[in-house]
């Protein structure tokens, strides 16, 4: 026994500082855009240590939901990829309310009392390279040419397919009716994003939805494919950062929530090909795209995934 | 020397590690009621068949690969037949869910197959691709104990006499060597469907993104990925649900591969020298099996792991692995800060596991002696036959609240499934010598201590450092209960590689993949001559 517990010791030694400038981050940004923003960070805040828990979206809920059975959520702050989970997550009263005046820079259609957003996620198509006809909208992927033709990432595993989700079942002129075209159409269910442009990419399918960073990354190395951006125009996501009710050390976590939109942090954020949401750190990556009023979609989150699976199964 | 601390800290250990989650678990089950575990079972239909066909299935193909390959490097004489044995054993290098990522890479989607010869193999990513990969997985574990059983229980002896009184090589083996190797290849069967069933990495790799669930992947999505209590509820009972038919089938094996089951036939002698004559050499139906034997291992294990290498070197998704495409970016990429620090992880998780598991060991080998040593070693199996979703589950449930997210609580699953594979080993070492050389120790005016600390410890210590190294080999392979366990400080590099799998992102997935098989390669070297017999003394008494 005394093995064990010498070997606890030994292991909660190894586990990091736990001083009160550290705090937890749960998010399911990517990886290099995460690291980015924390060396940025480690320049203007040396003395604030980030442990990071990435994870896809359908498992951050996953995590949070088991830490609300058993004692509360062990993170201080939330930066999720979509506004629909996070909403979620301030629904139930899992949030603080924000009150720094620093995120005013934010501009208001992509805040609420909750959550701020820190960058703007385009879903747009991506297409096998030389592929034709090439689709010009949305509306082209119900479109027999694109018949058992087209990949879609699984709104319950990627933020950004259930705000794709969100915006068709709310948008005039679409509505689930599009996804049960798409499924007539053979469209299939993928799990991530990048599920989508590796099919696509490798010609499975030939056309998919996907995230325009996402896109140019497997474009600047070099993958056969093509970024569409869609008639009438990209599905902007806004990416929100939100400070968990239980955190322990809500100051420390509202000075990151801050730094995340300074000018310091939007930079590192459109280094790593993401559009900043502040107009005032230049960006000159992105097509139309659409404004969407995220928040006449609050509140339906279950019912809309619960529709979507009767049409996609699973 | 009083046994009475060791057995009060050998029964503390095993209460903590093993009983009071299990308890734990079976609590929570009780709380949950009858009434909304029947519910949870009823959704579980699914995940339930899909186990069972995936495990049938890969049972078959394990135990008839398995078979024929021992039967074939044993029996028959033919060229490369050394080779042939090793590379089965590479099977035990590669964890399930590389071989997964690998043969994806070979036959699945543009994967090289696809490239070169426009063959996909159909439903890679279902039924048929799980149950092969399954297959090639415990296969060589199969092959490990038919091999040691055509060598020890077939009786070389009585099949010289049959061919010597005029039967053919065939109709020997047949009649002679076959009746006596029931036993160990039904148990050989039990074990290959117990690892099958509780195996997570293949179904998750292949069966994940294409929706097709089993009960591992199911209680790994329940846990993982799904927000609402009703999933908790079938995590739970599909945990339960698996542990309990795992511990039927095991125990069935260790029932029929004890060493009483042997049939003897009276004839004394152990194993004899005299090589068995072997089968058809030279001939040309000797030709074609070895070259059947060779194609198959050149599908199921080169190929696969082939086709890795190429995709992690391939520049990016959607090019041809030819060499114009090549680099080592990828690597450059996967390697950044997390890798590091969840090889960091995966390192000091090894290492105290290892060094745990040894020191539970031979607690357990101090406590426990004579007859009693048996009945712990059948209960320690039993423990390691506890699928690691169960045992992740009832850790999670039971230290959750005190050690959520720690490399301790991976730590206390680690030990709980890993220690067995310390005590097999040694107690089958400590039998081989502690009888004679301590009896002649004692018999010399050397006291108990003495003998064990200048005879036994020294004999024992090679034992001692390889089971150490088996652990350490398990705890880098180990991805069903690391992937339920981990927090933000303590991912492993098994949880990293599973993660970037599920992102969709092959060439960097392969490329880490690459790595972490070559570091398991690497560790597992000075095990290569002890392998196999480590490997199959998990299940032996």
């Amino acid at each position: 026994m005394a093995t064990l517990i010498v070997a606890g010791l030994a292991v909660a030694a190894c586990t990091g500082p736990a001083t009160s400038d550290t705090i937890t981050l749960y998010t399911s940004v990517t990886q290099d855009t995460v690291d980015a923003v924390l060396g940025a960070l480690a320049e203007v805040h040396p003395e604030l240590h980030v442990n990071v828990f990435r994870a896809p979206t359908g498992q951050l809920d996953a995590r949070i939901a088991a830490e609300q059975r058993s004692g509360g959520v062990q993170a201080d702050v939330l930066w999720a990829t979509d506004p629909l989970s996070t909403e979620s997550y301030a629904a139930q009263g899992l949030l603080r309310p924000l009150s720094s005046d620093a995120l005013s820079v934010v501009p208001a259609q992509y805040r609420s009392d909750n959550f701020v957003g820190t960058r703007l996620l385009n879903l747009v198509l991506v297409a096998h390279a030389g592929l034709a006809p090439q689709p010009a909208a949305w509306h082209d992927l119900t479109d027999a040419a694109y018949r058992d033709d087209v990949a879609l990432p699984d709104p319950a595993f990627a933020g950004s397919a259930f705000a794709a989700l969100g915006y068709f079942a709310s948008a005039p002129g679409y509505g689930m009716d599009f996804y049960r075209q798409l499924k007539a159409n053979g469209a299939v269910q993928l799990q991530a994003v990048g599920d989508v442009i590796t099919n696509v990419a490798n010609g499975t399918q030939s056309v998919g939805i996907s995230l325009d960073k996402s896109v140019r990354d497997a474009l600047d190395k070099g993958s056969p494919i093509t970024l569409i951006w869609p008639q009438p125009g990209a599905i902007a996501v806004y990416s929100p950062a939100a400070i968990f009710r239980s955190s322990r050390n809500p100051a420390a976590a509202a000075t990151f929530v801050d730094f995340l939109v300074s000018v310091a942090a939007q930079t590192a954020i459109a280094g790593t090909g993401w559009q900043p949401v502040r107009s005032d750190v230049p960006w000159d990556k992105s097509g139309p795209a659409l404004d969407v009023d995220w928040a006449q979609v609050f509140g339906q989150q279950q019912q809309l995934l619960d529709q979507y699976r009767v049409i996609f199964g699973q | 020397m009083s046994n009475r601390p060791a057995l009060g800290g050998l029964a503390l250990a095993v209460g903590l590690l093993v009983l009071v989650p299990l308890a734990a678990l079976v609590g929570t089950a009780l709380d949950i009621g009858a009434a909304d575990l029947a519910a949870g079972l009823g959704s579980t239909g699914g995940p339930v068949l899909n186990t069972v066909v995936t495990g049938v299935a890969g049972t078959l193909v394990a135990v008839v690969a398995g078979s024929a390959f021992a039967v074939l490097t044993e029996r028959v004489d033919f060229a490369g037949r050394r080779l042939l044995r090793v590379m089965m054993l590479v099977g035990l290098i590669v964890p399930g869910y590389v071989s997964g990522i690998a043969w994806l890479n070979a036959y699945g989607p543009a994967g090289i197959s696809d490239r070169a010869l426009g063959v996909q193999l159909p439903g890679l990513q279902g039924p048929l691709g799980i149950s092969l990969v399954l297959g090639a997985e415990a296969a060589p574990l199969v092959f490990l104990l038919v091999a040691a059983g055509l060598a020890t229980r077939a009786e070389p002896d009585l099949e010289r006499a049959a061919r010597a009184s005029g039967a053919s090589a065939w109709t020997a083996f047949r009649t002679i060597s076959l009746p006596l190797l029931a036993p160990v290849i039904g148990g050989a069967t039990a074990i290959a469907f117990v690892l099958s069933v509780t195996a997570f990495g293949a179904p998750a790799v292949l069966g994940i993104p294409a929706g097709f669930g089993t009960m591992t992947t199911r209680i790994y999505r329940d846990l993982s990925f799904a927000a609402d209590p009703l999933a908790f509820g079938r995590a739970i009972t599909l945990a339960v649900l698996l542990a309990v038919a795992a511990s039927v089938v095991a125990a069935l094996a260790g029932w029929l591969l004890a060493p009483a089951r042997a049939r003897r036939s009276g004839v004394p002698g152990g194993p004899s020298a005299v090589a068995v004559p072997r089968m058809g050499s030279g001939r040309l139906a000797t030709a074609v099996v070895a070259a059947l034997a060779w194609a198959l291992v050149l599908l199921a294990v080169i190929v696969p792991l082939v086709a890795l290498v190429l995709t992690a070197l391939t520049r990016a998704v959607g090019l041809p692995p030819t060499p114009d495409n090549w680099t080592l970016a990828n690597f450059n990429t996967v390697l950044d800060t997390h890798a590091w620090a969840a090889f960091g992880n995966s390192l000091v998780l090894g290492a105290l596991a290892a060094g745990g598991a040894v020191l539970l060991a031979v607690l357990g080998l101090v406590a426990v002696r004579g007859r009693a040593r048996g009945v712990a070693a059948a209960l320690v199996g039993l423990s390691f036959a506890i699928p690691g979703s169960t045992l992740a589950a009832a850790v999670l449930i039971a230290y959750g609240p005190l050690l959520r997210d720690t490399l301790v609580i991976i730590l206390v699953a680690y030990l709980a499934k890993f220690w067995v594979l310390a005590f097999r080993p040694l107690s089958a070492a400590l039998e081989a010598l502690a009888a004679d050389f301590g009896r002649a120790a004692r018999a010399s005016g050397a006291d108990a201590l003495t003998a064990a600390r200048t005879i036994i410890l020294p004999l024992l210590w090679p034992s001692l450092a390889a089971s150490a190294v088996l652990v350490f080999m398990f705890a880098l392979h180990e991805l069903t209960m690391s992937s339920l366990l981990y927090g933000p400080t303590s991912a492993t590099l098994a949880v990293v590689v599973l993660n970037l799998q599920q992102l969709g992102d092959p060439t960097q997935t392969a490329a880490l993949a690459v790595l972490v098989t070559l570091l398991v390669a690497l560790v597992s070297l000075p095990l290569a001559g002890r392998l196999g017999a480590f490997a199959s003394a998990r299940w032996r008494g």
